[in-house]
C-alpha cells in the first residue's frame, strides 16, 4: 500500500479557495433521520506563527478550524508544519485575545482600559497624531514593528511624513549577518537562507540550533541531511538538539567563536584545503586575509575557546575534504556581541574559501526572476523635513532600522524629539534589551499605539489598543517566496474576523482617511490590491486562492554553471574577501579577533534560545502551545548545581550583575551545558495580568539583558553580555 | 546519570500511574473482607457435621453482613468507572482473560449465592422478617439444603478472595502486582480480615473462640506469606527488585510506604500475641462466658488485623502504580 | 490486510513536537492529554553526551494485553489489525491502562479509555497518519509490513530494528531504528 500526500492536494484542489462560504451539508434520502454531516473545507493560507511563512491548509468544518497542515506544494512547508504551524489554532481561540479597541484610562502602563468604538479610538489616535505633527513634525511619530503588518503601517507612517521605523529583524535577529554577507557576496543570503542544506555533506551549526529554532523546511533538510549522513559539527556552549546529531559537538567558550573561525581559515589556507580555481576566479583579498589569520593558530585558539587544538584541525580538515558541500551555517539571530558582523565577516569568508556559494550543499543561488514592483498606492511620500535618526550613526545599518537608535532619540530627544510610538506586531518589551529604556522612553511620550492580537507586555503600556485580527482572518500582502524556485504564496481569511478586531490593511486605511491620507489608500478592500497586483504579474489571482502558492519553477538556478555564472554586486564585482568597503570606512578590511569579557569567578553568562513549541513571547499563552511547554528552566550545569546543593526542578531566581531580579524559574539540572553559562529559552514571564497563562510564568531573559553591546559597523546588537548569579526561591 | 525529559505526557500515566485510587482500595478490601466472611461462616456451619440442619446456624448474621459489605464494596468499584453507564456491555459478553469481566460477572454470582446463604440460615423464628412471601417461601425450601448452599459459599469466597488478588496480578505491566504470591497474600489475608469479623460481630463465646484459634493460624501464614512476597521480588529482574523499593525507602515521598510496612508488621503481630495470649487464658478449657475485658481485648486484636489488611491493600495498590517496567 | 507498522527513525527525530500537536488537533484530543510524546534521553557526562530523541505511542501490539483486560471487548483488534477502542462500549474501569506497559492509554476527560488509533480514519481515505504526515525530520515513517517493497519492510530489513521492551512479550507494531547503531556495538 502506498500513501501519498497527493490525495490531499486533490480535496484541496477541488474545495480550497470557497473561503468562508457557508459550510456544504450532505443531505441524503439514506442519512434520513441522521444528523446532516458537515463536509469540510480546506482552505489554503500562509502561516504567520513566525517568519518563515510556511504554506497552510486549513480545515474548516461548520465555520470552526479544526486542523491546520502543510500545504505540499509550497516549498517552505513541503506538506509539513510545525508545532507552532499546527498551534495556530490555539492563538485563533485563545480566551484572552484583544476583542475590541481599548483606550487607556489611567496611567501609562497601568493597564486600565475603557473598551470603545473603533471610531472613536481611530479619531482618538488621528487627533494626537496632527497635534503631534502640528508640535514637533511628523517625524516625531515613530514606528516599531514586526511581522506583516509592517506593510501598512511603514506606509502610513511614511504618508504621513516621517521616515522613523525600525524593526527587531535587523539590530536584534539577522542584520548583522545581512550586512556581513552584503559586504562579502553583495547580497544577503536570504530569509528562508538559501542553505543547501540537503546536499551538504559538512554541516557547521554555529549557534543555530535547529530543531529547537524550528523553521520548517530548513529542519526538514536538516534531518534529511543528517539521514543521508552528512557529518554536523555543532559550535555551541550548550548540548543542543542538533550537537546530539552531531559527530562534533564543540562547547565553545562563549563570545569567542571569532577567535575559532580565524583559526579554522588559518588552518584551511596554511594546508591549501581550500578552493584554489574558485577562489582565484571569483575573489578577492585572498593574500591579505591569508597574511591576517597568520597569528590565528589552532594552539592560540584552543586557549581562547576552550576547544582542543586537534578538533580544529580535524574538522578544518574534513571541511577542506568535503568541499565545496559545506555549509557553514550563516546563522539568523546573529545579535551577540559588539563584533557580529566581523564574525559573521568570517563566516562568509569561509564559506567563499571552501567554494562553498553557489555550490551544491553550500548556498545556493537566488533564483532568477524579476517582477515589476506594485506599491499600496502610486501617490509619492512627502519629503521629511528633518533627518531620519533610525539608523543611528552605523555606515552599515540597513533599511529596517535599528529599535535602539528609536530608544535613543526618544531619551535623548536629540537631534529631536520623539513623541509618539507606534508598536505593531512587536512586543517592544520581550524583544528589545534593556527594558528600564524602553520604560523611560515611553513615559516621554504623548501617544503609544499599539496595533496587536494579544495583550502581551508592550501592548498593556499602550493608550490606545488596536486590535488586529489574525492571520487565520485576515487578508495579507503577497509572499513572494525565494527559495530554490520563486514563487507566490498567498494570505487569505479562513474564517470571519472574531469579535470586533479588523485586519491591519483595515486599520492603517481607516486611519489614513482619518488623516486626510485616503489618496494613498486607493482600493476598497485588500483583495482588490491583491486582484490588481496579481494581474500585473500575469497571475491568475483564482488559481492562487485554490492552491495558496504558485512557484516559477523556470527561475530555478541554483548552483554556479558554465551559463549561470553569478553576479556579485560588491563594488569590486567579486567576493571581498577583503573589504575595501570596510577599510573606507574605519572598520577592519578584515577580521580580526577582540576579547570579550569573561563573567568573574561566581557568576554565568547568561545565553538563550529557542523551545520548538514556542515563537518568542507571541505564543506563551496559547493554549495549544502552552501546555507542550507552560514556563522555560534555566538550564545550570549538573556539577555547579551539584556544589551549590541545587535541586533538580526547584524554583531558583536569577539576578544580574545590575542586581536585577528574575522572576522564579525552575532549575533544570543537566550535564548539557559549560559550567560557566545558564540557559534560558527567550520570550517567557509575562508582565501582563491579561493573559491568563502566561503571566508571571518562567523568567524573562530579556529582564535580565540590562546591558547590551552595540557592533560599530552596522549598529546590530549584543546580548548575551550579561552575568547573573542563581539565589534560591524565597 | 540518565537526563530524561518528555513533552505529551498524560498525568494519568507519567511520572507514575495514578490510574486506581481509594476506591479500588476499598473495593478490594470489602470485597476480601466478605470473602473471608463467607469463608469463615461456611466452616462454621459445615464443622458440626452430625447435628440437624436447624440447629446448625451457627453463624447466622455473617452472611447477612457478608453480603452488605460486597454490594457497598461493589459500589466503589462503580465508582470508579469513568463510564458506568456503559456497564451493561459488561453483561453482553464475558472475557476469560479480563479480570474485569470476571469481576463483572463473579460479584453478582457470590451475592447470589450470599443471598441463598442468607435465606437457608436465617432461624425460623426470624423468618418473618423477610417480609416478602415469595422470600419466606423459598426461604423455607433453602432450609434443608443448608450445607451444600454452605459448600457453594465455601467456594465463593475462596473465589472472591483470590480475586481480588489475581485483579492487581493479571497485570504484566505492573511489576509489583505481577506475581502469584500476590494472590495468595490477598487471600490469606481476606480469609484473616473474614475470621477477625467473624470475631467481632458473634454473639457466641465458642465462635469468638474458634475464629481467634483459626485467625492465628491464618496471620502466621499471611506474615510468611508477606515475607516471601518481598523476597520473590526482591530476587527477581530489575524493575521488580525496583517495585519494592518505596517499602524500603526513607525519601520523603516514598516514606509513607515504609511507615505502611512497618505498621503491618506491628499491628498484625501484637494481634497476634494478643490472640496467643487469650489461647493461653483458656488453655484449660472454656467456660462458656468472657468478661467485658476479654471481649474487649479480642475486639481490639481483630480490628488490629483489619486495620493490618486495609493498610496491606493501599499500600500495595498505590505502591504498585508508582514503579513500571520500563525506567520512566 | 495490509499489517501496518510504524517505524521510528531516532536519529531523523529533530524533537520538533509537531507530531504531538498535529495528533491532538487531527483525533479532537481534549486539552491536557496527549496520544503521542516525544521522549528525549541524554547520556554521559559533559562534554561526552549522547542524546536519542524519539517519539512513542500506542504499539499496536500483536499480543496486547489491553485487549485482554478489557471487559467489554471496548478495546479489540480491528480487522486490519490494529487496536482500537470501541468507546460506546468503554466503561471506563482503566484496566486497560493499567494493562498497557507502554502508558500509552490514558483516560478522557469523559471517562472513556483512549489512545492512538494508528489515524484509522486517515488510513481509510488513504492518508498516513497525522503524525507521520507531518514529521519534519521524516522520523516517522508508516507503511504495510506484508508488502515487502514498502520503505517501513526495507527500514526494518536494513537495520536492526528494536521495539521497546521486547521482554514484556507484546509483539509491538512500533519499530525503532538508530542507523548510527546499527550492526555496530
Ligand atoms: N532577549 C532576547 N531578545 C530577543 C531575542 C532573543 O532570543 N532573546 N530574539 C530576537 C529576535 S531574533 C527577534 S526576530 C525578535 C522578535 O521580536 P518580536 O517580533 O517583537 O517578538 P514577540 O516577542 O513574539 O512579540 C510579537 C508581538 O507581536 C504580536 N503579533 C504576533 N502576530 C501578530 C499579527 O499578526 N498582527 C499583529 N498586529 N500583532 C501580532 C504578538 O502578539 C506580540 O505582542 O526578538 C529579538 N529579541
Ligand atoms: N521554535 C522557534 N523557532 C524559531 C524562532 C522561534 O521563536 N521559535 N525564531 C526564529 C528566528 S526570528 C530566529 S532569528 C532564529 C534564531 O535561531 P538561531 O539563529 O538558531 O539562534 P542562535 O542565535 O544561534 O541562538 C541559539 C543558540 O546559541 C547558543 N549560544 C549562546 N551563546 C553562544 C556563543 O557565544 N557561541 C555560540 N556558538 N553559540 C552560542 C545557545 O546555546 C543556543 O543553542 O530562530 C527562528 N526559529
Ligand atoms: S516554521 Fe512553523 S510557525 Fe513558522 S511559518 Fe512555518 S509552520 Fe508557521
Ligand atoms: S501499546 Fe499498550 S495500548 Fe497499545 S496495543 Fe500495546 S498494550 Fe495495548
Ligand atoms: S477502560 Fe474501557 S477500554 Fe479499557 S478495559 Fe475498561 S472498558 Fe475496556
Ligand atoms: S497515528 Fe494518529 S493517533 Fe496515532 S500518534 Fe499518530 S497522529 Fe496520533
Ligand atoms: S514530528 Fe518527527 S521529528 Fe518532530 S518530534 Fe515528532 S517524530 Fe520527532
Ligand atoms: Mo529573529
Amino acid at each position: 500500500m502506498s500513501i501519498t500526500r497527493r490525495d490531499f492536494l486533490k480535496i484541496a484542489a477541488v474545495t480550497g479557495g470557497v473561503a468562508v462560504a457557508g459550510t456544504p451539508v450532505v443531505k441524503s434520502v439514506l442519512a434520513l433521520g441522521k444528523k446532516p454531516v458537515s463536509l469540510p473545507q480546506y482552505v489554503p493560507t500562509t502561516c504567520e506563527m513566525c517568519f518563515w511563512r510556511c504554506g497552510v491548509i486549513a480545515k474548516v468544518v461548520d465555520g470552526k478550524v479544526v486542523k491546520l497542515d502543510g500545504n505540499p506544494i509550497h516549498p517552505n512547508s513541503r506538506g509539513k508544519l510545525c508545532a507552532r504551524g499546527h498551534g495556530g489554532i490555539g492563538l485563533l481561540y485563545d480566551p484572552d485575545r484583544l476583542k475590541t479597541p481599548l483606550i487607556n484610562t489611567g496611567s501609562r502602563g497601568e493597564g486600565k482600559f475603557k473598551k470603545v468604538s473603533w471610531d472613536e479610538a481611530l479619531g482618538y489616535v488621528a487627533d494626537k497624531m496632527e497635534k503631534i505633527k502640528e508640535k514637533y513634525g511628523a517625524e516625531s511619530i515613530a514606528l516599531l514593528t514586526h511581522g506583516t503588518i509592517s506593510t501598512y503601517f511603514i506606509h502610513l507612517l511614511q504618508a504621513f511624513g516621517s521616515p522613523n521605523f525600525a524593526f527587531p529583524s535587523f539590530a536584534l535577529c539577522r542584520g548583522a549577518r545581512d550586512t556581513a554577507f552584503e559586504i562579502t557576496f553583495g547580497e544577503a543570503v536570504g530569509n528562508p537562507e538559501r542553505v543547501d542544506i540537503q546536499n551538504s555533506k559538512v554541516i557547521v551549526l554555529i549557534g543555530s540550533h535547529l530543531g529547537e529554532n524550528a523553521h520548517n523546511s530548513q529542519c526538514q533538510e536538516f534531518a534529511e541531511a543528517v539521514g543521508k549522513g552528512a557529518i554536523v559539527i555543532v559550535v555551541d556552549p550548550r548540548f543542543s538538539t542538533a550537537a546530539g546529531k552531531a559527530k562534533y559537538w564543540l562547547p565553545i567558550k562563549p563570545a569567542t567563536d571569532l577567535a575559532l573561525l580565524l583559526s579554522w581559515i588559518n588552518v584551511i589556507i596554511n594546508e591549501g584545503l581550500y578552493d584554489k580555481e574558485y577562489v582565484a576566479k571569483y575573489t578577492v583579498g585572498f593574500n591579505e586575509v591569508a597574511s591576517a589569520v597568520k597569528e590565528y593558530t589552532p594552539e592560540w585558539a584552543e586557549k581562547e575557546t576552550d576547544i582542543p587544538a586537534s578538533l580544529i584541525i580535524e574538522t578544518a580538515r574534513l571541511m577542506g575534504k568535503n568541499k565545496p558541500s559545506v555549509l557553514i551555517h550563516p546563522g539568523r539571530h546573529t545579535a551577540w556581541y559588539s563584533d557580529n558582523v566581523q564574525r559573521q565577516r568570517a563566516v562568509a569568508i569561509l564559506t567563499a574559501l571552501l567554494g562553498a556559494y553557489g555550490r551544491p550543499g553550500g548556498i545556493y543561488l537566488n533564483p532568477k526572476k524579476k517582477l515589476e514592483p506594485v506599491f499600496l498606492s502610486d501617490k509619492d511620500y512627502p519629503d521629511h523635513q528633518k533627518p531620519e535618526i533610525h539608523k543611528g550613526n552605523y555606515p552599515f545599518a540597513g533599511e529596517e532600522g535599528l529599535t535602539h537608535a528609536i530608544v535613543k532619540t526618544t531619551l535623548t530627544e536629540q537631534p529631536y524629539p520623539i513623541k509618539g510610538w507606534f508598536t505593531t506586531g512587536i512586543n517592544i518589551i520581550k524583544a528589545m534589551p534593556n527594558q528600564r529604556d524602553t520604560l523611560k522612553a515611553i513615559q516621554k511620550l504623548e501617544l503609544l499605539v499599539a496595533v496587536d492580537m494579544m495583550p502581551y507586555d508592550g501592548v498593556i503600556l499602550a493608550d490606545v489598543v488596536l486590535p488586529e485580527c489574525t492571520y487565520l482572518e485576515r487578508h495579507d500582502d503577497l509572499f513572494t517566496v525565494k527559495e530554490r524556485a520563486f514563487g507566490i504564496s498567498i494570505r487569505q481569511p479562513v474564517v470571519q474576523p472574531m469579535y470586533d478586531t479588523k485586519p491591519g490593511w483595515w486599520i492603517a486605511k481607516e486611519l489614513g482617511k482619518r488623516l486626510g491620507l485616503e489618496d494613498h489608500f486607493p482600493w476598497n478592500t485588500f483583495e482588490d490590491f491583491l486582484k490588481m497586483k496579481c494581474e500585473t504579474w500575469g497571475i491568475d489571482y483564482s488559481e492562487l486562492t485554490k492552491k495558496g502558492y504558485i512557484s516559477f519553477p523556470e527561475s530555478e538556478k541554483p548552483y554556479i554553471s558554465a551559463d549561470n555564472e553569478p553576479k556579485f554586486k560588491t563594488p569590486s564585482g567579486k567576493i571581498e574577501l577583503y573589504s575595501k568597503e570596510l577599510k573606507d570606512k574605519g572598520f577592519d578590511p578584515v577580521p580580526k579577533y577582540t576579547r570579550h569579557e569573561q563573567p568573574p569567578e561566581g557568576w554565568f553568562r547568561l545565553i538563550y534560545g529557542r523551545s520548538p513549541v514556542h515563537t518568542f513571547s507571541r505564543t506563551t499563552n496559547n493554549p495549544s502551545l502552552w501546555e507542550l511547554m507552560e514556563e522555560n528552566t534555566a538550564w545550570v550545569n549538573a556539577k555547579v548545581a551539584k556544589r551549590k546543593g541545587l535541586k533538580n526542578g526547584e524554583y531558583i531566581v536569577l539576578i544580574n550583575q545590575d542586581g536585577v531580579k528574575s522572576n522564579k524559574v525552575r532549575i533544570k539540572i543537566t550535564e548539557r551545558i559549560r559550567p560557566d553559562c545558564i540557559y534560558l529559552v527567550h520570550g517567557f514571564s509575562s508582565t501582563s495580568k491579561l493573559l491568563r497563562k502566561a503571566y508571571l510564568r518562567g523568567a524573562d531573559d530579556q529582564q535580565l539583558i540590562t546591558r547590551y553591546d552595540i557592533d560599530p559597523i552596522a549598529g546590530t546588537v549584543g546580548m548575551r553580555v550579561n552575568f547573573v548569579k542563581i539565589a534560591k526561591e524565597v | 546519570m540518565i537526563e530524561l525529559s518528555i513533552t505529551g505526557t498524560n498525568a494519568i500515566t507519567f511520572p507514575h500511574l495514578e490510574v486506581w485510587d481509594w476506591r479500588i482500595v476499598i473495593y478490594l478490601f470489602l470485597g476480601g473482607l466478605s470473602a473471608g466472611m463467607l469463608v469463615m461462616c461456611s466452616i462454621a456451619n459445615l464443622r458440626i457435621p452430625k447435628q440437624p440442619v436447624e440447629e446448625l446456624a451457627q453463624c447466622v448474621r455473617a452472611p447477612f453482613i457478608a453480603f452488605i459489605i460486597l454490594s457497598v464494596g461493589a459500589q466503589f468499584i462503580i465508582l470508579d468507572l469513568g463510564a458506568p453507564f456503559n456497564l451493561y456491555w459488561g453483561y453482553l459478553t464475558f472475557q476469560p482473560l479480563s479480570l474485569m469481566s470476571w469481576g463483572t460477572w463473579g460479584v453478582p454470582a457470590v451475592l447470589f449465592a450470599n443471598a441463598l446463604y442468607i435465606l437457608a440460615v436465617i432461624p425460623n423464628e426470624q423468618r418473618h422478617r423477610l417480609r416478602f412471601p415469595f422470600l419466606i417461601k423459598i426461604s423455607e425450601k433453602l432450609v434443608p439444603k443448608m450445607r451444600p448452599i454452605a459448600k457453594l459459599n465455601f467456594a465463593m469466597g475462596i473465589f472472591l478472595g483470590i480475586y481480588t488478588g489475581v485483579l492487581l496480578s493479571s497485570f504484566a505491566a505492573i511489576p509489583l502486582w505481577n506475581n502469584a504470591t500476590l494472590s495468595i497474600l490477598f487471600l490469606v489475608s481476606a480469609l484473616s480480615s473474614g475470621a477477625a469479623m467473624i470475631v467481632i460481630i458473634a454473639k457466641k463465646a465458642e465462635i469468638k473462640f474458634l475464629f481467634t484459634k483459626i485467625d492465628i493460624w491464618l496471620i502466621v501464614a499471611e506474615l510468611v506469606v508477606i515475607a516471601l512476597f518481598f523476597y520473590g521480588l526482591y530476587t527477581s529482574t530489575a524493575p521488580y527488585k525496583r517495585a519494592i523499593e518505596p517499602f524500603f525507602s526513607l525519601t520523603s515521598e516514598h516514606f509513607i510506604f515504609t511507615i505502611a510496612l512497618i505498621s503491618i508488621f506491628l499491628l498484625l503481630p501484637l494481634a497476634l500475641r494478643i490472640k496467643l495470649g487469650e489461647l493461653k487464658e483458656f488453655e484449660d478449657g472454656f467456660h462458656g462466658e468472657f468478661t467485658r475485658a476479654q471481649i474487649f481485648r479480642m475486639n481490639f486484636a481483630a480490628i488490629l488485623v483489619l486495620t493490618g489488611t486495609l493498610i496491606l491493600r493501599a499500600a500495595i495498590v498505590y505502591a504498585g502504580q508508582l514503579t513500571k517496567l520500563s525506567f520512566y | 490486510m495490509p499489517r501496518y507498522v510504524m517505524v521510528i527513525d531516532v536519529e531523523r527525530c529533530i524533537g520538533c513536537m509537531a507530531c504531538v500537536i498535529a495528533c491532538k488537533k487531527e483525533n479532537g484530543v481534549a486539552d491536557g492529554y496527549f496520544r503521542t510524546r516525544v521522549v528525549e534521553e541524554v547520556r554521559g557526562e559533559f562534554p561526552y553526551l549522547r542524546m536519542e530523541q524519539r517519539s512513542e505511542l500506542c504499539n499496536h501490539c500483536e499480543i496486547a494485553p489491553c485487549i485482554d483486560a478489557c471487559p467489554t471487548r471496548a478495546s479489540h483488534r480491528a480487522k486490519d489489525g490494529t487496536v482500537q477502542i470501541e468507546k460506546k462500549k468503554c466503561i471506563g474501569c482503566k484496566a486497560c491502562i493499567l494493562a498497557c506497559p507502554y502508558d500509552a492509554r490514558y483516560s478522557t476527560p469523559e471517562g472513556v479509555a483512549d489512545k492512538c488509533s494508528f489515524c484509522e480514519h486517515r488510513l481509510k481515505e488513504g492518508k498516513s497518519p497525522a503524525c507521520v504526515e507531518t514529521c519534519l525530520g521524516h522520523s516517522r515513517i508508516f507503511g504495510d509490513l506484508d508488502d515487502p517493497n514498502s520503505e517501513v519492510s526495507q527500514l526494518i530489513k536494513k537495520y536492526d530494528a528494536s521495539v521497546r521492551l521486547e521482554f514484556a512479550g507484546t509483539r509491538p507494531r512500533v519499530f525503532y531504528i538508530n542507523k548510527k547503531f546499527a550492526g555496530g556495538l
